[in-house]
């Protein structure tokens, strides 16, 4: 904590100075000390989640990541904010942490980005990590993007699924047709086509990252369509996995290993696991070698670069061992720099969007806005 | 598709039938209570929370009634002892239960719950169309559908219902026999609040198997204009109920078989069908509210 | 229906609801003077005399008011201690988040804003015995109309002038939102709280149809949001790096309420219709075009208010944006008793304790919308006991 910042707090209100107290327990600065020795008495890290941050899903994987850097980093002092939304409100959230004392904010939802970014501009000396943003034109020093290519696990979970699917019909519930979303739900779709080149994905949106009454209806009506494998895009999963294997159908997982909820219907899912990544972030910090370095950017890593931090769950039992072989032959194609997108990918209407030969960047895949044939849904 | 619809109607229905149910037995003392909301969110975690802590989830549905019933008590209270508006107090109760909820619902996100299972009725069941939309649920959902023409034999044919009754339209006449108002009142807001503590419950522990902050989203005031829908009877209660949950369905049944119609357009449908229900019924709804909704009114303030 | 109640049978339950919805003492009380100096709930004796009664009514007002808020903070501190937290620790993160230093105070003030406007939204048509419970859509749609009239524009206009039509697109635009319910019930009978309460669910679906669709920024590749507003479109930034201009306009917006109540033909209408509708109409009053007024006027304030809101704060339309405010300006101008000078007291107090909700988020790590219970508890208190003599239905 910086002196002045120190000077501030003592100079508040009466009632304000325990909770300032808490906060400035010790006075060093964070360079020079290494990561897990214990020495970071004074590290204070701050992590903001738009959901609960135990929701079986997207916000408690960051939150477990969080726990990773915790026990990496035992002497830390880790902040917690759940139920943040993606509004201005983000920026005070941000500030109070700053307040705090944080050296290093991890805003994890893709609508806080914005307000990382003016927050970053007052406060030179935090360090913000942005969960699956890009920076755009607003380069930072103490702001960074990361995330992992989360459609390559999803693309070979579609391989499980379009084997494992006996009526050729796929279920995926989402929330909003945002780029990442669109991404998982067309390599879902080409991962079972190319098993199975009758497989379609009927996709049905919510308006909601977790609303569990509409996901149990729309649970429902994919059933009714015949869908017998269901998978989703929501914060909250637990809904959907459950009324599947109520129904007697098959489940695909996201964020989250859910493989207890469904000992009949699980096929395999995908989940994070943040926990190396986050804890690489924050020695990077430490280290003070933050500047110029992969996470100050728009920073990602997939199957071909390195760890991708979104990894494949489990098998189900239905998963044949032929299937996992076939499994893996993808994966080592995707690490030897293919990908879920390769060409020739078509659009819903035909049209064709990456030639054979060709496949997408990154960032291409990060804008992505359209269905792929053999999806079924609408986008507007 | 019509029948997917309909049991979607009928399975996602329960959890705004049980609070309009509610809703119709506390409106017809002559109490509005906009706290239907909080209180189904309290049904909700209450039976959430204590069917994981006993394993058993009947116990949760009894600890659920009990929640909602207890924050209506609150509502209760205010309003007919300490003589609060009516609408205000309702709104409260509801910014109560949904910030109680959070508060201590905050360790069971996402728990893993023993669930109300669908219970097949043997037989009926098998019926073609009427067996998988009214005999393949769970048994709230029986309860709920059992609940609607008890309620109207209630109010229509017992003697308490007539004291219920007139201490919504009549509570001078109800004096001169030696009841007081207000103790009809409040049991029948109590009441009502146990019901949609109900509703919560079946949400949470049978429908969706999931707690999630405030995941009623609106249920508890969709069932309070359902109330005004319904026209104040039982009997069309279950229409308005199925009519807005069917709205659902059918919106994301749509989506499913690929419907060119905006999703945004098909999102706002359930609400619009209530409101555009409400315009055109409301003429004709105006002489059947009872009285006692004004006259509590002017002495609330 | 009993025959007796053909007599009011004109009036629908919420009409009848509605005649109550302003400060019971209104009805009886001269226009002027009667509606400011009245303790909150204060009885008829307490009424409007300017002898030195008055201050020790105003002085036992205030000591009730005190003994209701403190004691909806014991027992949401019991709360707190239930739930695992030290109360005190999380009285004083909620403290030090709302006012701890300048941001702080700012970021409440700046919440203030549309919770005040809000507010306003429903203590005008409360006064002509009406329930606005769509606060929180005409919010949205004030910032949908302020970023229409912002495409509209397309930079050609910049500055005050463009402050000005931005916000007066975000007023007709939450005008005409708050006429949905208002004419359904002035034509149709309708209940309004009902319609209006429901109309926010239909507003964040029109404004998320927005951003995802024909405003959507291209460059925004996570969750949607809209174009940005140009720079000079941007209200200025006043104290604490964001407070801006809106909160002056929103404690000017409650004085000219305020005024209007006191000492317009207007004013003194609203009060005669909210007083006694049937009595309104015999006078020979507008009731109906009066009534659909009320509510555009409301409408029109919550409108303000988000105009405010996307040009002081947000810069951008996004889903989500404002979400519960409309409700907490509903609990506000109930706080006030329909007050609009009281209101700026109490959007100020909850806006502290939503503020102070983050406070309590990350150092007592109790969930954020905890602070529902608190402001719930400070209603309850104020509803239920901040008051002289209790009337309850007889």
């Amino acid at each position: 904590m910086k002196p002045t910042r120190l000077a501030l707090a003592a100079g508040m209100s009466v009632l304000a100075l325990g909770a300032a107290a808490c906060s400035s327990s010790s006075e060093t600065s964070t360079g020079g000390t290494t990561g897990g020795s214990g020495d970071e008495s004074d590290l204070t890290i701050g992590f903001l989640y738009v959901g609960p941050k135990d929701d079986y899903g997207y916000n408690q994987a960051a939150y477990e990541g969080s726990q990773a850097v915790q026990a990496a980093f035992p002497n830390a002092k880790i902040l917690q904010a759940e139920n943040v939304p993606e509004t201005a409100e983000a920026e005070t959230v941000m500030e109070d942490m700053i307040e705090q004392g944080a050296d290093i904010i991890f805003p994890t939802s893709y609508g806080h980005l914005e307000f990382a970014q003016n927050v970053a501009k007052d406060h030179p000396d935090t360090i913000f990590v942005h969960q699956g943003g890009l920076e755009g034109e607003d380069k930072l020093d103490n702001l960074g993007t990361y995330f992992g290519t989360v459609y390559e696990p999803v693309y070979t979970a579609g391989v499980a699924a379009g084997e494992a699917t006996e009526s050729n019909k796929l279920g995926y519930v989402y929330a909003f047709p945002i780029p990442q979303t669109l991404a998982n739900i067309n390599a879902f779709a080409l991962g079972a086509q190319s098993v199975n080149p009758d497989a379609e994905v009927i996709a049905v949106s919510t308006g909601s990252w977790c609303d569990p009454g509409l996901q149990a209806q729309a649970a429902k009506s994919l059933i009714d369509q015949g869908a017998d494998v269901l998978t989703q895009h929501q914060d909250c999963t637990k809904t959907i996995i459950e009324a599947a294997e109520a129904a007697g159908a098959m489940s695909v997982g996201y964020h989250f290993d859910a493989s207890d909820l469904a000992p009949n219907g699980w096929i395999t899912g995908s989940e994070w696991n943040w926990g190396p990544l986050y804890t690489d972030i924050v020695q990077t910090v430490v280290d003070g070698k933050f500047v110029d370095s992969p996470y100050n950017g728009d920073f990602r890593v997939g199957l071909q670069t390195g760890d991708n931090p979104f990894v494949q769950s489990s098998y189900g039992s239905m998963v044949s061992a032929e299937t996992q072989a076939k499994i893996d032959e993808i994966k080592q194609s995707f690490i030897d720099g293919g990908s879920p997108f390769a060409g020739p990918v078509l659009k819903q209407d035909g049209t064709i969007v990456w030639e054979s030969g060709q496949q997408p960047t990154y960032e291409e895949v990060e804008t992505m806005d359209f269905f792929v044939e053999g999806v079924t849904g609408k986008i507007d | 598709m019509i029948e997917a619809v309909a049991i979607g109607a009928v399975a996602g229905g329960t959890s705004i039938l049980l609070p309009t149910l509610g809703e119709v037995v506390s409106e017809r003392s002559g109490v509005i209570n906009l706290g239907t909301e909080g209180s189904m969110l309290a049904g909700a975690l209450a039976a959430y929370i204590v069917g994981i802590q006993t394993g058993n989830p009947w116990i949760g549905i009894v600890a659920g009634l009990a929640a909602g019933a207890a924050l209506a008590m609150v509502h209760a209270f205010f309003v007919l002892v300490r003589g609060a508006n009516q609408i205000a107090t309702g709104l409260v109760v509801t910014f109560l239960g949904l910030g109680l909820t959070a508060m201590f619902g905050q360790d069971y996100v996402g728990q893993g719950v023993v669930a109300l299972e669908n219970v097949p009725i043997p037989g009926l069941s098998q019926l073609p169309f009427v067996g998988p939309v009214l005999f393949d649920h769970d048994p709230i959902t029986y309860l709920s559908l059992l609940a609607v023409p008890a309620l109207w034999w209630f109010l229509a044919r017992t003697k308490a219902g007539l004291r219920l009754r007139a201490a919504g339209e009549r509570p001078q006449v109800l004096r001169t026999f030696g009841t007081n108002e207000r103790t009809v009142r409040a049991l029948a807001v109590t009441a009502g609040g146990a019901l949609a503590g109900l509703g919560g419950a079946q949400l949470a522990t049978a429908f969706t198997r999931n707690w999630s902050e405030g995941m009623t989203v609106g249920r508890g005031f969709v069932a309070v204009g359902l109330v005004i829908f319904a026209a104040w009877d039982p009997r069309k209660a279950l229409i308005g109920a199925y009519l807005f949950s069917g709205a659902i369905a059918l919106q994301l049944q749509l989506q499913a078989q690929g419907s060119d119609i905006s999703r945004y357009l098909l999102s706002a449908l359930p609400y619009l069908v209530v409101i555009v229900s409400l315009a055109a019924l409301s003429r004709r709804r105006v002489n059947a509210a009872p009285e006692a909704l004004d006259h509590v009114f002017e002495h609330a303030s | 229906m009993n025959p007796a109640a053909s007599a009011s049978a004109s009036a629908t339950a919420t009409a009848a609801a509605g005649n109550a919805s302003a400060d019971g003492s209104v009805v009886d009380a001269p226009p002027d003077g009667a509606v400011l100096d009245t303790p909150p709930g204060a009885g008829p004796d307490a009424d409007a005399v300017a002898t030195p009664s008055r201050w020790r009514a105003a002085g036992m007002a205030t000591l009730r008011w005190a003994a209701a808020l403190a004691g909806a903070l014991v027992i949401f501190g019991l709360f707190l201690f239930a739930r695992g937290a030290s109360p005190v620790d999380a009285y004083l993160a909620m403290l030090d988040s709302a006012f701890g230093d300048s941001r702080a105070i700012g970021d409440t003030l700046l919440r203030a804003t549309p919770l005040l406007l809000a507010a306003l939204a429903v203590a005008v048509p409360a006064r002509a015995g009406m329930f606005n419970i769509g606060g929180e859509g005409q919010l949205v749609l004030g910032a949908v109309g302020a970023m229409a009239m912002s495409f509209a524009l397309d930079g050609a206009i910049a500055g005050p002038p463009a402050f000005v039509l931005l916000a007066l697109a975000g007023m007709v635009a939450g005008a005409c939102w708050a006429l949905i319910p208002a004419i359904l019930k002035v034509v149709l009978r309708t209940n309004e709280a009902i319609v209006s309460l429901l109309l926010n669910y239909v507003a964040v679906i029109v404004l998320t149809w927005l951003v995802f669709e024909p405003w959507k920024d291209p460059k925004s590749t996570g969750q949607a949001y809209s174009k940005a507003l140009p720079s000079d479109e941007r209200l200025p930034i006043l104290w604490a790096n964001r407070v801006h201009v809106g909160i002056i306009l929103a404690i000017v917006a409650a004085f000219v309420i305020w005024a209007a109540f006191r000492s317009t033909r207007w004013g003194f209408k609203l009060q005669v219709l909210g007083g006694n509708p049937e009595a309104a109409r015999r006078a020979g009053l507008r009731v109906g075009a009066l009534a659909v007024g009320a509510m555009a006027v409301g409408g029109a304030l919550a409108g303000l208010g988000g105009m405010l809101e996307v040009s002081g704060v947000e810069g951008r339309l996004r889903p989500g944006i404002m979400v519960g405010f409309g409700y907490i300006g509903f609990l506000a101008s109930w706080l006030a008793k329909h007050h609009p000078l009281k209101a700026i007291v109490s959007a100020f107090v909850l806006a502290a304790i939503a503020i102070g909700g983050n406070g309590l988020k990350i150092e007592a790590g109790v969930s954020g919308a905890a602070v529902n219970v608190l402001m719930a508890l400070v209603l309850l208190a104020v509803l239920g006991f901040a008051r002289p003599n209790t009337k309850a239905t007889s």
